[in-house]
């Protein structure tokens, strides 16, 4: 829609063909530009298909439409919107017991589904002791909603996910990079079901217990759990993408309620995620990527060559963006112990995840165009219809967590990674001493 | 949820984040008659989005047949906003035009 209103901007009418499933989809992002009166024609097509029948029939039954949409004269408002009024929200929204709370917080579809800590001026109060930035700082504005992502909004999300106020730090950095991607947006939207996942490194992680090794992404602790999920309220309510409206994912992705850990920096021999992108080994960071997948299996084998041709041997041409490959620590030793190095790791993945040159013809597609739309290939690639992303230089990232098992995994798709710092409060050893014990302790059975 | 309603209650803050108003544009004026115009098509990188154009384009073909098309493929869901090096190249492109069918493949 962006394209359509920076054409009518240029006095050239427009008319866009939508799914009829994605029309609110496509106002939501044209009322966010600026131009809620743009002329949609909603059709039958199923998103992304390449069902030539089904494409011709649609776009014949509403082409009266197109071309009522370029010729129907303009009307009072389509030719001068009515301005919005500001929004003057109350400063308390609501006062009731927790049942009527949650179900008023869930009817204007500011939750994740699940119950939610009530968001009171003392709880809010109390998270804010998580940074020393004022309540009023503006952190960012999200696209498309153009939401103000203020501390203070921060923190009552933060609340109602049940945060800790240690974990402000990594909230407001996570907003940082929310903000930091110009795609984070769409990828939250898309119908391709991205979810963000965001690792955690440096003396943070430990300091608030942000679980690195057996399950890391399990549930079961708050900071795994509650992180993720303060990140999802924050993208609804700040970003403006909700579910069945502007987030149009097909599947969907459970990754959405929480995808939180922290690298197993203990037990990696190789430098942190964090170092290796340039940050000091005793900064803490936060790292978002969005995988729209997440697969485990059991390598061919243990060491470099089995985990290597297991990589090789799964990666299908149908997969699309970024590239993740899971390690634990046990076998990331595996790899360092045999020279391995990541880059040498990534380099390796890169040139062989090639797909024959029959692919297509053994599977009778009549096409020498590349399977996947994001996979372009260009001069000088010849018949190499596969690369994990050519459009980024850095198509495969290396992430150590979890356990000592032998079981690998892959995250795949969305754009490259994007870091922040965290920046902690003047108070940050105090506050994690008051929180430190914070944890399980479960009974033997 | 089921809760025990007979205890504490409580004042809520808004989760809601305030966003300023932004000025609103209205539409550019509409064609008399698509006759004898050049209509741009606008693809993005969505494999349906030249499918439902390659329709377009015929149906516009038969109806007015002194029309005129030009294409225009995106690499991305949005040229103005994510194709900073072929804004040129795009301003050139709609300043030819009298008009333009977008398809955005989903």
């Amino acid at each position: 829609m962006y394209d359509a209103i920076y054409i009518e901007e240029h006095d050239t009418p427009v008319v866009t063909f939508a799914f009829e499933h994605f029309f609110n989809d496509a106002m939501s992002a044209a009322s966010s530009k600026g131009m809620p009166v743009v002329r949609i024609v909603p059709e039958t097509i199923v998103s992304e298909s390449t069902v030539v029948e089904d494409i011709e029939a649609a776009i014949t039954a509403v082409a009266d439409d197109m071309v009522a949409a370029l010729t129907r004269p303009l009307t009072a408002e389509e030719k001068s919107p009515r301005p919005r009024e500001p929004e003057h929200p109350e400063r308390i929204v609501f006062k009731g017991n927790l049942e009527e709370v949650n179900r008023f917080f869930y009817q204007r579809g500011w939750t994740d589904g699940l119950p939610v800590i009530p968001p009171t001026e003392a709880a809010v109060a109390g998270m804010l002791t998580g940074t020393d930035l004022p309540a009023d700082h503006l952190v960012a504005e999200l696209e498309p909603r153009r939401g103000k992502a203020t501390i203070e909004k921060i923190a009552i999300n933060a609340v109602m996910a049940g945060c800790l106020p240690t974990y402000m730090p990594l909230l407001i950095a996570g907003v940082q990079c929310l903000a930091d991607n110009p795609v984070s947006g769409m990828m939250a939207a898309s119908t391709g079901s991205f979810s963000p996942f965001w690792l955690i490194n440096g003396p943070i992680a430990r300091d608030i217990h942000v679980i690195s090794s057996y399950g890391a992404t399990n549930p079961g602790n708050i900071a795994n759990a509650a992180i993720g999920r303060a990140m999802g309220l924050i993208t609804k309510n700040m970003r403006g993408i909700r579910k069945q409206i502007e987030d149009m994912g097909v599947f969907g992705n459970p990754g959405k309620y929480s995808w939180v850990a922290a690298e197993n920096e203990e037990y990696s021999p190789w430098e942190p995620l964090h170092v290796e992108r340039g940050f000091k080994k005793e900064d803490s960071t936060i790292t978002l990527t969005f995988p729209q997948s997440f697969q485990q299996m059991m390598p061919f084998g243990t060491d470099d060559k089995g985990i290597l041709a297991t990589v090789i041997g799964s990666v299908s041409p149908a997969r699309m963006g970024l590239f993740i490959l899971l390690l634990t620590p046990a076998h990331a030793r595996s790899f360092a112990d045999r020279g391995w190095t990541k880059k040498a790791i990534k380099e390796y993945i890169v040139k062989n995840t090639i797909v024959p040159d029959d692919y297509f013809p053994r599977l009778g597609l009549k096409t020498d165009k590349p399977f996947d739309r994001g996979n372009v290939t260009g001069p000088g690639l010849g018949p190499q219809i596969f690369r994990p992303d050519p459009r980024n230089p850095d198509p495969v990232q290396v992430y150590v967590f979890g356990g000592f098992g032998s079981w690998m995994g892959f995250m795949q798709g969305g754009p490259p990674p994007v870091t922040r710092k965290v920046e902690l409060p003047g108070n940050w050893d105090k506050l994690v001493a008051k929180y430190k014990n914070i944890v399980p302790s479960y009974v033997r059975y | 949820m089921i809760v025990d309603k007979s205890v504490a209650s409580y004042e809520v803050l808004s989760p809601w984040a305030e966003a300023d108003p932004i000025p609103l544009k209205g539409l550019a004026p509409r064609l008399n008659d698509l006759a004898g115009k050049k209509i741009g098509l606008l693809c993005n990188n969505k494999r349906a989005a030249p499918l439902i154009l390659n329709v377009a384009e015929r149906l516009l073909e038969e109806r007015y047949p002194t029309s005129e098309t030009s294409w225009f493929y995106a690499r991305s869901f949005s040229v103005s906003s994510l194709e900073p090096d072929r804004k040129a190249e795009f301003d050139d492109w709609i300043k030819g035009l009298d008009a333009v069918v977008a398809a955005v493949g989903d």
